[in-house]
């Protein structure tokens, strides 16, 4: 099992080394960041001169290899919006991402395992469907309106939550429920049919003959069979969740990385594009890694060869 | 799942209590759609940023609420000769470390602003080479050419003093991290992307404001942001759009305030070939555009008409010079007349976040025949092609806007009317002759004349179709009670609070 770590460990070196240099390449095809630093009255002259000065005026390799030298000791480069070294940025902006993911995560596991295991017990039946539907609404409604309706009702009708910003638990609870609103749907669905064919297989027919409970059945051994593939998308989902905050970030004035993303990609802030799409790509290549080694703990049968 | 739903209110109502934050007492909460993007006054050039910033930093000159040119840290200035301005200093004023602002002071942050290392975006000081002291409170700046309105170019960005002593000590990065200036509030703590807290600063030299804490937030969903103004979690939202004011029209305890200011659309024809190369054409499309109509559809009369590119409260706008009359026969008579009678295809680009106005525009240039397919960019793109060396990038027709916060006609005028500039797409040698004299005369008087003969021209061979000026529009809570000048700068030193 060792070897293979390290084999994936160096593997994931390999992906990341091809994200830095496709976000590279990408980000100098989206346009001159000169161009949207000064007004639009400023001369040739002076785009010359702030270009020159911002060291964008070298050759491409040049750049390129700066930026790779400085990759291994975390360093990106100064954002040329905010002029502070973009592993500062990124770093004061992990924190809110971190508690808004986890918090919804922790949220759409909440709803999405007992409304999967409810509705894989009443399979076909009438409180099936009304499970299901119930987490689809959730999963079609647009982000940005379910927010909106979410702040007018608890926060401007109620006056229960705050609207938007970061501050205390109080500050979480809407845009946790509109982020997980999403995620829920994708995990409760996927548990249902998951359950379902365990159900339906000899061991837990086996157990459901020694006379066991029908809560030892579904909980201990129905369960934890049907969760591989829920851990698989779990995993998958906390990406999302993370780089999927956008929208929420945005309605809310969440200080994440999403928010934060979108803003760099406007401003074709070259070096914090190259930071925070590194970032995901570290995050991704990092849950499925862990999902993978989850797999032996969840499933003996599974061995990392 | 019913015990959990319980649960769930239960929760809910629990942490109801800690809702509404710390809000009452004399601290103002204004939201912007964005924060700064430094707190290094000398390191940005657009408005949000100049917003919070210019409460924490004084400028060389003003703006008073009559919008005319006003005393800040220089008390009075002059032109001893058309290459240098010499500013008298206001004495005794101190940074808020302590520091003296005086000569030296002002002179070290206009070179620091000019250094190439500095990387500032600031351009308006271009044709300015060095700044000199001459004694304790005189400074003078020098120009490569003459620069009339270099006074009211130092009433905003290239106009703010910096403490040289602070920067030597803190660095530009812990400069950036901590400001210091001279201005009515002190820097308390800025976290990014939550909010930036200032505090009155008791020895301001126009005296202290009238309340103690300042506060900014980036709030860039509207509709988030005027939910926060009815729940009491700011007093101000700033930069609304006419139709996202209307959202929020009469519901209790929050107003909507629109103020006249100077932000300036207009659409740009290029006159080089094709059928806007034409006068007539370009003077149909003038009158075919009914601007009184879409002030009262599309910018629910918060707007007003404008005869050419000068705003009102900018020098040089003459008042005798009127709109084009709105008349969609005499439109489509010079349509005809110009060999267009079934009128002809045509594309007008805009940003996305004037689709309205685009739709609306080619809408009223249908109905004389002219067929305008609107071409929506985001507005990185929009901006790059704005100001590529490519002068047709954004095609034939493009919807634009700009704000000359120097309140000086000069700022509307000068990227894009001289035909070298590069914004320009009209070739007039008597046009550029009246730029060069607006430009480069000292004289306000020799100046104005060559504006209001500029304006004449404009109208006449209409190289643009000439729209409105838009009102700045806030939605504001009970509390707060400000109003701005034309500029619409959030100088909240006037501001008053009531509890």
């Amino acid at each position: 099992m060792i070897p293979t770590i390290i084999r994936r460990i160096l593997s994931a070196i390999v992906v990341l080394f091809c994200v830095a240099t496709v976000a590279f390449v990408l980000v100098r095809l989206s346009g001159d960041p000169v161009k949207l630093m000064l007004p639009p009255d400023a001369t040739a002259q002076q785009e010359t001169t702030l270009r020159a000065s911002l060291g964008l005026d070298r050759p491409l390799w040049t750049q390129y290899l700066d930026y790779l030298a400085g990759l291994p000791r975390l360093r990106f480069g100064d954002s040329l919006v905010y002029g502070q070294p973009v592993a500062e940025v990124l770093l004061a902006r992990v924190p809110a991402t971190a508690e808004l993911a986890a918090a919804a995560l922790a949220l759409t596991l909440l709803i999405a395992v007992p409304a999967g295991t409810f509705a894989a017990l009443h399979r076909g039946r009438a409180g099936d469907s009304g499970v299901m539907g119930a987490v689809l609404i959730g999963q079609s409604t647009p982000v940005f309106w379910i927010g909106i309706l979410l702040i007018l009702v608890f926060a401007v009708r109620l006056q229960w939550l705050p609207a938007s910003g970061y501050g205390g638990l109080d500050h979480l609870v809407l845009p946790a429920v509109t982020l997980a609103l999403y995620s829920v749907a994708v995990v409760a669905r996927l548990l249902r049919s998951s359950l379902i064919d365990v159900l339906g297989s000899d061991y837990i027919r086996t157990a459901t003959a020694k006379g066991l409970r029908t809560r030892t059945v579904v909980g201990v051994h129905a369960l934890r069979n049907a969760a591989l593939p829920v851990v698989t998308v779990v995993g998958l989902e906390i990406g999302s969740l993370l780089g999927g905050a956008i929208l929420t970030e945005q309605v809310f004035s969440w200080p994440g990385i999403g928010r934060l993303t979108v803003e760099a990609i406007q401003n074709r802030d070259f070096p914090l594009v190259q930071g925070t799409v590194l970032f995901f790509a570290a995050i991704f290549v990092l849950v499925n890694l862990l999902v993978d080694l989850s797999y032996t703990v969840l499933d003996p049968r599974v061995r990392l060869t | 799942m019913n015990r959990r739903a319980l649960l769930g209110l239960g929760l809910l109502s629990l942490l109801s209590g800690c809702a509404t934050g710390p809000g009452a007492g004399t601290v103002l909460r204004i939201a912007q759609p964005a924060d700064p993007r430094t707190l290094d006054p000398h390191k940005i050039s657009d408005m949000p940023s100049m917003n919070a910033l210019i409460n924490v930093f004084d400028t060389l000159t003003t703006r008073g609420p009559d919008n005319r040119l006003a005393p800040g840290l220089a008390l009075s200035w002059e032109a001893p000769d058309p290459y240098t301005w010499r500013f008298r200093l206001r004495p005794g004023v101190r940074f808020h470390n302590g520091e003296a602002c005086d000569a030296v002071a002002v002179a070290f942050s206009v070179n620091r602003l000019l250094n190439p290392a500095t990387k500032s975006p600031i351009v308006e000081l271009r044709n300015v080479s060095a700044a000199v002291p001459l004694d304790e409170l005189t400074v003078e700046l020098r120009t490569s050419k003459p620069d009339p309105i270099i006074p009211a170019k130092v009433s905003l960005f290239g106009g703010v003093v910096v403490p040289p002593g602070y920067l030597a000590v803190a660095g530009d990065a812990g400069f950036a991290r901590h400001p210091v200036g001279t201005g009515p509030f002190t820097f308390v703590d800025f976290q990014r992307d939550r909010r930036l807290r200032l505090r009155a600063n008791p020895g301001y030299w126009a005296g202290p404001a009238g309340y103690r804490d300042l506060e900014f937030m980036p709030m860039p969903n509207t509709s988030s942001a005027l939910a926060a103004l009815q729940s009491d979690e700011v007093d101000m939202v700033t930069e609304l759009s006419p139709d996202s004011a209307l959202q929020i029209t009469g519901y209790r305890g929050v107003s909507i305030r629109n103020y006249p200011a100077v932000p300036t659309s207009y659409v740009s024809l290029d006159t080089t070939d094709g059928p806007l190369s034409d006068v007539r054409v370009r003077r149909a499309l003038n009158h075919a555009v009914d601007v009184p109509l879409l002030i009262k559809a599309v910018m629910d009369g918060k707007a007003r008409e404008l005869a050419t590119l000068i705003p009102r409260e900018s020098f040089g706008h003459d008042p005798a010079i009127t709109p084009y009359t709105r008349d969609l026969d005499l439109a489509k008579r010079l349509l005809t007349e110009a060999g267009y009678p079934n009128g002809f295809d045509t594309t007008l680009t805009a940003r996305t976040d004037s689709a309205l106005l685009a739709e609306a525009i080619s809408g009223l240039l249908a109905r004389a025949g002219v067929r305008a397919a609107v071409r929506l960019l985001d507005i990185g793109t929009y901006t790059a092609r704005l100001t590529s060396d490519n002068r047709r990038a954004l095609g034939p027709m493009y919807l634009a806007k700009s704000t000359g916060w120097t309140l000086d006609g000069q700022s509307l005028v000068q990227s894009n009317v001289r035909h070298d500039r590069r914004q320009s797409r009209w070739n007039s040698p008597e046009a550029d002759r009246l730029i060069d004299a607006e430009e480069l005369g000292i004289a306000p008087e020799d100046r104005q004349r060559a504006f209001t003969e500029l304006q004449r021209l404009l109208k006449d061979q209409a190289p643009f179709v000439f729209l409105f000026q838009s009102d700045s529009i806030y939605a504001m809570g009970d509390r707060a009670h400000w109003q701005p000048n034309a500029a619409g700068v959030l100088r909240m030193h006037s501001a008053t609070v009531t509890a």
